[in-house]
């Protein structure tokens, strides 16, 4: 029954795929810019029964913007994990150690209250409450987070698969625990005084304020398109190519004269940034950042996200960040029991579909393939 | 290896068809749009409606610091509710799971809809931290059971927050009074746990206690091996231990200090204030003392105890009558006319009152004035806290 | 920095070092043996652990043996729950190799599929101890730390060169390298062990030669379980607790403690663990414990850097020499 179901999905799914891969631009482009349009109308959906999917109809919802800001930004971090493990084919477990650098750039250097800011304004004298303004974090984030890709896949890239899912996971929490008990990032309590972007006064208050969150919702929404359609040139270029190629094959990469760790290296890099981006983007909403925000858990849920949705199909990494942030906030009135359910989902889903719930093309393909060996090997004993 | 090319042709000619089903769709979309979720318009209905939210760690491993703080809350409205049944007051639970993260789009739910006139939380310092701001903007009053951070009202405060309970650097000084005047320990080592709550903590006992400090150390939430730690203790042989953290790690600590035949008095903070504590340690809890800005419910006089008791099936555990409190304030507030958020504010700004714990008046910055805070020592006895005596401040 | 306490103390330290890194070593046995054969890290398997404390738990409980029971009980509650451990450890670990992992092998699906399925199961077991059991049993089970009974108290047995050595420290130390050893000669010297070292080798020649793969696969897990299973029964002599999320950090480090030495390798888990143990409190006491894990990181970085396979290199037995 279930197997049935599972492969009416699959066959609906993949001649939608295929559909949509082949049908041409006049069709294509209305639907992607009614889609865009649609998600930032998303806050104001209040027409019955599409309304149904706000977090804040029932007692003990939550705020629907402050839920679909989160969504955005998971799903920010998760296409940025995506260039690592999914196009890359790199296991990265310590990816929220580079959300955490994005968060700590824009609060240490930010801030008027954090220890460096006062340290830097006391050195040269500057005046009280001086700090670096919005926009220069912006780069000062995405810099540490190039830096520190790079510092940490320079050594360890030469490792295979399952030794870099180590070392990167040690990575994450060594900068957890150097943020923790360090005094110049503030210690366990961590930094507060997040500065927020600039934008012109409304009704009195900043444009981006704590009660209009929609604002900071289509924020993130213009950041994480114009980075998908980064991402998107990026695989298909020659970067992108040599991505697969390494993936499929190192040694045969390598042959063909693809400089394997270079391109690994760039993978990592870009994948930290856009980790970092997704940091900033969560401090300054949220205006205060603390060590623990950060824990290993986080890694293992970017993963999920992107092993869940599909990896390698920006669509399924989008889908599959959407349904990990956004099914427990909907779903609050189970309270307890909803880490348990995670972890069933978890396993069915992998169970029932490995591939992911909208698997990239090639993929599949290799899927389909792996599959076909195995059945085969069985034959055979 | 991977042929698509057989298949073009017939995807080719489905896409037309694609196209004008999405169109068609679109359109079934639009002609649906028949209700909207305004229509059943909550708002006041009546003059004596309003909903007070409460926030905090209600699942997850802390949960068992802040539920007892919730059932005393929800006791205070069921008790007010009855000599008051024409009006209509919810109170409205948001778990937070302790995590920041979390804590914030509940916040904001709170904070933008017009029902909510107060909020009863953030139960932890974290999580407080970060949804203040977000409640001063609304004008949304808060009064907190248990967030203790000094920081909150000293550093950064913030015109809506209130706080029914002494800040860290209060109960520091009164630990620290403690260990140098109780115990009369003349060498004190003390140990933190590096959470936001214990390493400050340590540190105003320590800067109390200066020179009587023998050394000090650190350790970390999860941990269970503590045999660099007690090595330490040993080497330095003080008169007492003081350790600022939480019970998970507290519990295996003194065990393996008594293990390694380190008999000295152990002092922790209101972190192991609960049953959590002197179950997680055992035996080697016997005798050991936890300080705690909270009355003995025994002390509280009435019968909140054993009305709690009757409601729970257990005894008031921590923060339990602070909740109370917190509660009774706002429905004094309303009581006394408030209807909107800014006569609640103005109201709790000028409260003057007796509560289950202490006498409360709030400074501008929205802490209860410390002649008014009480300190209570409570020492494990037959595996339970047993309130031994109150702390000189 | 504190040299001169390290320097004064190193014997005991050394100790302490040991008895903790045996624990790690006992459980990295589970993470190499299913890794020598699978090519798989089994991510559950730190819940595998967690299953046997609360075994050896609630053994106590039915015999209701406590600190003061006499030493008639306290021989009976201790040998029951070392076994009883094992066998739970065993059973869940293979249980999580019957219902997650077989239908995934059948399909052959890659690592990363395999590593999301193993946190999957590690959350439902955790989660079957934190909230599920709680639902239907109460407490003690739920996520408020557990504390076990001290039905062995620690006495120190002899003091060498000034180092004391307890009770406790030498059945931890003396037991894991006891399973260790059994278990080296198992896979070393027994038929079955043959045919695990035959699979980890070259599953399919060891197929063509008449090895039942799926009853090797489901060996190893089992072995790996009953490991863990004899570790929990060590920890809870050790430590006296148990709580539901007790397995995550011990599992990240025995982990840690099977790459330092070699993953797939039985003599580098052992080898791996007791160093991780010794690295950790000395840093803790050079430093401070909430140091100790970056410590940990950073050894095995560095280790990885001039030794890409671990200390002894990745081998199971002796087939992948």
């Amino acid at each position: 029954m279930s197997t049935t179901l599972l492969d009416r999905y699959a066959t609906a799914r993949k001649a939608l795929a295929d559909n949509w891969a082949n049908g041409p631009i006049w069709v294509k482009l209305p639907i992607v810019l009614a889609l865009i349009s649609f998600c930032f109308y998303l806050p104001y959906l209040n027409i019955l029964p599409f309304a149904q999917i706000r977090t804040d109809l029932g007692a003990g919802g939550t705020d629907w913007s402050s839920v679909l800001f989160l969504i955005v930004i998971y799903m920010i971090a998760a296409v940025g994990l995506n260039v690592v493990i999914g196009l890359a084919g790199l296991l990265d477990l310590g990816y929220v150690g580079f959300y955490a650098l994005g968060a700590y750039s824009v609060a240490l250097f930010g801030s008027p209250s954090s220890p460096v800011t006062e340290a830097i304004a006391r050195k040269f004298d500057l005046s009280e409450g001086w700090a670096v303004p919005f926009a220069a974090c912006i780069p000062i984030a995405i810099a540490f987070a190039l830096v520190a890709g790079v510092i940490l896949g320079a050594p360890t890239l030469r490792l295979r698969g399952d030794y870099l899912a180590i070392v990167t996971m040690g990575f994450g929490e060594i900068i957890r625990i150097i943020l923790r008990n360090s005094e110049f990032t503030g210690g366990p309590s961590g930094v507060i005084g997040i500065p927020k972007p600039p934008g012109p006064e409304q009704d009195g208050r900043d444009y981006f304020n704590s009660l209009d969150v929609h604002r900071w919702y289509w924020l993130a929404l213009i950041v994480l398109i114009l980075l998908m359609f980064a991402v998107r040139r990026l695989e298909h270029s020659r970067v992108g190519r040599s991505w697969l190629a390494i993936r499929e094959d190192e040694d045969a990469a390598a042959i063909m004269g693809v400089p394997a760790f270079k391109f690994k290296l760039w993978a990592f890099a870009i994948g930290a940034a856009l980790g970092a981006i997704a940091g900033l983007l969560f401090a300054s909403k949220q205006g205060v950042v603390e060590p623990n925000g950060f824990r290993l858990n986080l890694s293992f849920l970017f993963v999920a996200m992107v092993v869940i949705g599909g990896s390698g199909n920006m669509v399924g990494v989008l889908i599959g960040a959407f349904l990990i942030t956004y099914l427990p906030e909907r779903f609050r009135g189970f309270e307890q029991w909803r880490p348990f359910a995670f972890g069933v989902a978890l396993v069915a889903v992998m169970v029932l579909r490995p591939q992911g719930l909208v698997p990239n093309r090639r993929r599949a393909k290799e899927f389909e393939d792996r599959r076909h060996e195995a059945k085969e090997a069985a034959a055979d004993v | 290896m991977y042929s698509l090319d057989q298949q073009e042709v017939i995807v080719l000619r489905r896409s037309t068809r694609f196209g004008f089903s999405a169109v068609a769709l679109a359109l079934a979309v639009s002609a649906s749009a028949c209700g909207t979720t305004d229509e059943n318009g909550g708002g006041d209905d009546g003059d004596c409606a309003a909903t007070i939210g409460i926030m905090g760690a209600l699942s997850g491993s802390n949960a068992s610091i802040v539920i007892p703080s919730v059932n005393g809350a929800k006791m205070a409205l069921t008790e007010w509710s009855a000599e008051n049944e024409d009006c209509d007051i919810k109170l409205q639970e948001f778990d937070t799971e302790g995590d920041p993260a979390k804590a914030t789009p509940a916040a904001t739910q709170m904070a933008t809809n017009e029902d909510f006139l107060g909020v009863i939380g953030g139960a932890f310092s974290g999580e407080t931290r970060a949804t203040k701001g977000i409640f001063d903007d609304a004008g949304l009053t808060m009064i907190s059971q248990s967030a203790t951070a000094t920081d909150l009202t000293l550093e950064d405060p913030a015109s809506v927050f209130h706080r029914v309970i002494g800040y860290d650097d209060v109960q520091g000084v009164a630990i620290a009074n403690y260990l140098r005047e109780v115990l009369q320990a003349k060498k004190i080592f003390v140990v933190d746990d590096s959470t936001a709550y214990g390493e400050p903590l340590a540190n105003t006992v320590k800067t109390e206690l200066g020179d009587l400090v023998a050394d000090s150390d650190k350790t970390q939430e999860g941990q269970t091996d503590f045999a660099a730690v007690v090595s330490k203790v040993e080497a330095a042989a003080p008169d007492a231990v003081f350790y600022a953290g939480y019970a998970a790690e507290a519990g295996p600590f003194l065990k393996q200090l008594r293990d390694a035949g380190v008999e000295e008095p152990f002092v922790g903070g209101d972190g192991l204030y609960g049953a959590d504590f002197p179950k997680a340690a055992g035996a080697a809890s016997e005798g050991a003392i936890v300080t705690c800005p909270c009355l003995p419910a025994e002390e509280a006089g009435g019968t909140f105890a054993a009305d709690y008791e009757a409601e729970y099936g257990e005894a008031p555990g921590a923060y339990a009558a602070e909740g109370y409190d917190a509660m009774n304030i706002f429905l004094a507030a309303f009581a006394d006319g408030a209807r909107d958020r800014e006569a609640v504010e103005k109201f709790v700004d000028a409260y003057e009152g007796q509560g289950l714990t202490k006498t409360y008046k709030f400074d501008e910055k929205g802490d209860v004035a410390e002649e008014n805070v009480v300190i209570w020592a409570y020492k494990v006895t037959d595996g339970a806290l047993v309130a031994d005596q109150e702390v000189p401040k | 920095m504190d040299f001169t306490s390290l320097i004064d103390n190193l014997g005991s330290h050394t100790v302490d070092g040991l008895t903790k890194g045996a624990i790690y070593a006992l459980v990295a046995l589970g993470y190499t043996l299913v890794y020598g054969v699978l090519r798989l890290i089994n991510f559950a398997h730190s819940e595998v652990f967690m299953v046997g404390t609360w075994t050896v738990f609630g053994v106590y409980a039915v015999f209701n043996a406590t600190a003061a029971s006499g030493v008639g009980t306290v021989i009976l509650a201790t040998s029951v729950a070392l076994i009883a451990a094992t066998l739970a450890s065993a059973g869940t670990a293979l249980a999580v190799e019957r219902i997650a992992y077989r239908p995934l092998r059948k399909k052959n699906a890659p690592p990363l599929i395999f590593l999301i399925t193993a946190i999957g199961c590690s959350l439902v077991l955790v989660e079957l101890f934190g909230h599920v059991f709680r639902q239907f049993f109460g407490p003690p089970f739920g996520r408020a730390l557990v504390s076990i009974p001290t039905l062995i108290d620690t006495k120190v047995l002899f003091t060498v060169g000034g180092v004391s050595i307890t009770n406790i420290q030498l059945i931890v130390i003396f037991g894991a390298v006891l399973m260790m050893v059994l278990l080296d000669l198992f896979v070393n010297y027994s038929r079955l062990g043959r045919g695990v070292r035959a699979v980890a080798q070259d599953p399919d020649t060891a197929a063509l030669m008449g090895v039942n793969q799926d009853r090797v696969i489901m060996l190893v897990f089992v072995l790996g379980g009953a490991m863990a299973g004899v570790a929990a029964m060590l920890y809870t002599l050790r430590y006296d607790i148990t709580k539901f999320d007790i397995g995550f950090l011990i599992g990240v480090k025995a982990f840690t403690a099977a790459v330092l030495g070699g993953i797939g390798n039985l003599r580098g888990a052992l080898v791996g663990g007791l160093l991780l143990g010794v690295v950790e409190v000395y840093s803790s006491t050079l430093f401070s414990s909430n140091w100790e894990d970056v410590t940990a990181f950073v050894v095995l970085i560095a280790v990885l850097m001039f030794r890409p396979t671990g200390i002894l290199g990745e081998s199971l037995g002796k087939a992948r020499a």
